[in-house]
């Protein structure tokens, strides 16, 4: 197996479009998390979400911007941003070997909702003539591979809350067995049309509006945590074989060393502490390190009555008597529940963390659980934390349990 | 033919962004940046603008004159559809959209 640097890293986050940026957001505790002013508010139980500001027009010319739902905006400029960041000097031949994996959960929604709206809401059959490419869940990744000319591996993950997760891991798999030496790798979401956030509503897992404070209304860990908060956004990173990222002298930002995957078969929705504990012991093995040196996990968190108890369970069970000293974040707190691309924002977060020597804190933890009792790093950052492996938990509806196993870069 | 082409042209220095200084009747589309794709957008628009229907068939048509002189056929074909309803019904019923197909009825 070949080692595997992250030497790019791209955002359009709810934090912020620079890395850096939204990296200093979490680690101060600054959520994205607002009131959702849009005309339909109205109509939502709970309207709350996590936006990025994004004028597609400083990004796209008129007859290209028509081409691209929401969701392929904020890839195409996620990915622009995490090979500038990398500069990786991309040779034509390279170019042709060059994998793009791109995990998206709800894909074009914004594009099929609105040509919905034409044809049941305004009984229309005016269906635009882009409706099908635009709202294909492979146009982010397609998109990128368009633009940039990278001709290898173009791979959609969709995999529900953890697709960017195992997109990742996935182009990992490629890069550490030697098929790849360069790919773009991530996750982009645009959920935040009137069809997508009535659905996640009609599921009741969102959660209420906290009613002194909207931003705090996401809540991992706590007792009083009543679901999670959606959020829009793209993380890109540019993932390149150790020996070519050193040769270069290229600024690593981290290392990818495991990835674990399982899958649960008893329900639809519900998680299991066996699947989880799973996943993150395939991360384990797969990075060929034992339990003992994982210093922090991202947790999947997500501040849902399902999730966070699931979580806490599977984390002992993995860690034993250790979990309770090991570090834990729930990033969803601050940035929102990105979906298909919330794992990829993570695992940024996560480098970040690890170059800054920092836990990132789990904020809005007012209330103990019993059911939730570890180290969630509770409303404030810890600093002067060494860290060097971290787990990134994702678990998704549909059972799909993805873990990254990541490294500080040396 | 002049009103169609003035509005071909605005929309495509608009729309597509195209240096008016290019937009001549010959010039082929594909080197104006309009492929298959932006022809579906254009026809759709077309479709909007002049109240026709296009047929589903594909259509071929290389160069903004061919774009306009088939808009013209498709103005007039209507045209000529309401000036026959109109004298064969009482009242008039034209709701304003032309079709290149046969009335079914």
């Amino acid at each position: 197996m070949r080692r595997v640097a992250v030497t790019g890293l791209g955002l359009v986050s709810p934090l912020g479009h620079v890395a850096e940026e939204a990296f200093g957001a979490a680690r101060a505790g600054k959520s994205a998390i607002h009131r959702l002013d849009v005309p339909f508010a109205g109509r939502l139980v709970s309207p709350l979400a996590a936006t990025v500001q994004f004028d597609a027009a400083e990004h796209f010319e008129l007859p290209r911007q028509r081409m691209l739902d929401r969701v392929s905006q904020f890839a195409l400029v996620a990915a622009r941003r995490a090979l500038a960041d990398s500069d990786a000097g991309f040779s034509a031949a390279e170019r042709s070997r060059t994998g793009v994996f791109i995990g998206t959960g709800m894909g074009g929604i914004n594009t099929i909702d609105e040509g919905y709206q034409t044809l049941y809401g305004e009984e229309s059959d005016r269906i635009k003539p882009f409706m099908i490419f635009m709202g294909m869940y492979n146009a982010p990744a397609a998109w990128i591979g368009i633009e940039h000319g990278f001709s290898g591996p173009n791979l959609t993950y969709s995999t529900a809350c953890s697709s960017s997760a195992v997109a990742i891991g996935e182009a990992w798999l490629k890069l550490a067995h030697g098929d790849l030496d360069l790919a773009v790798a991530g996750g982009a979401e645009a959920p935040l049309s009137l069809g997508s956030l009535k659905a996640w509503e009609a599921l009741r897992t969102v959660a209420s509006v906290d009613a002194l404070d909207a931003s705090t209304s996401c809540k991992p860990f706590s007792k009083d945590r009543s679901g999670m908060v959606l959020g829009e956004g793209a993380a890109v990173l540019v993932l390149e074989s150790w020996e070519r990222a050193v040769a270069r002298g290229a600024f690593i930002h981290g290392e990818l060393i495991g990835y674990g995957l399982t899958t649960d078969t008893g329900h639809i929705t519900q998680p299991t502490v066996a699947g989880q504990a799973a996943a993150m012991r395939a991360a384990l093995q797969s990075a060929a390190i034992d339990a003992s040196a994982v210093d922090a996990i991202n947790a999947h968190g997500t501040g849902t009555r399902a999730n966070d108890g699931v979580e806490t369970a599977a984390i002992k069970d993995v860690f034993g008597e250790r979990a309770p000293f090991i570090p834990i974040s729930a990033t969803k707190a601050l940035h929102g529940h990105l979906l298909g691309a919330t794992a990829a924002l993570e695992v940024v977060l996560s480098l970040l963390a690890m170059q800054h020597s920092v836990a990132l804190p789990t904020m809005n933890l007012q209330v103990p659980d019993p059911d939730c009792d570890l180290d969630y790093v509770p409303n404030a950052a810890r600093e002067g934390l060494a860290i060097r492996t971290m787990l990134s938990n994702s678990f998704a509806f549909g059972g799909t349990n993805a873990v990254l196993a990541l490294r500080a870069a040396p | 033919m002049t009103e169609t082409y003035d509005w071909l042209c605005t929309m495509l220095v608009a729309e597509y962004k195209i240096d008016p200084s290019r937009l001549v009747l010959d010039t082929p589309l594909e080197d104006l940046g309009i492929d298959s794709l932006g022809m579906a957008e254009l026809l759709f628009n077309v479709e909007d603008e002049f109240g026709i229907t296009l047929p589903p068939e594909p259509v071929d048509l290389p160069t903004l004159a061919h774009v306009v002189r088939f808009i013209d056929a498709l103005i007039l074909t209507r045209k000529a559809g309401q000036d026959a309803s109109a004298a064969a019904l009482p009242e008039h019923s034209a709701n304003g959209a032309g079709t290149l197909k046969p009335d079914p009825t």
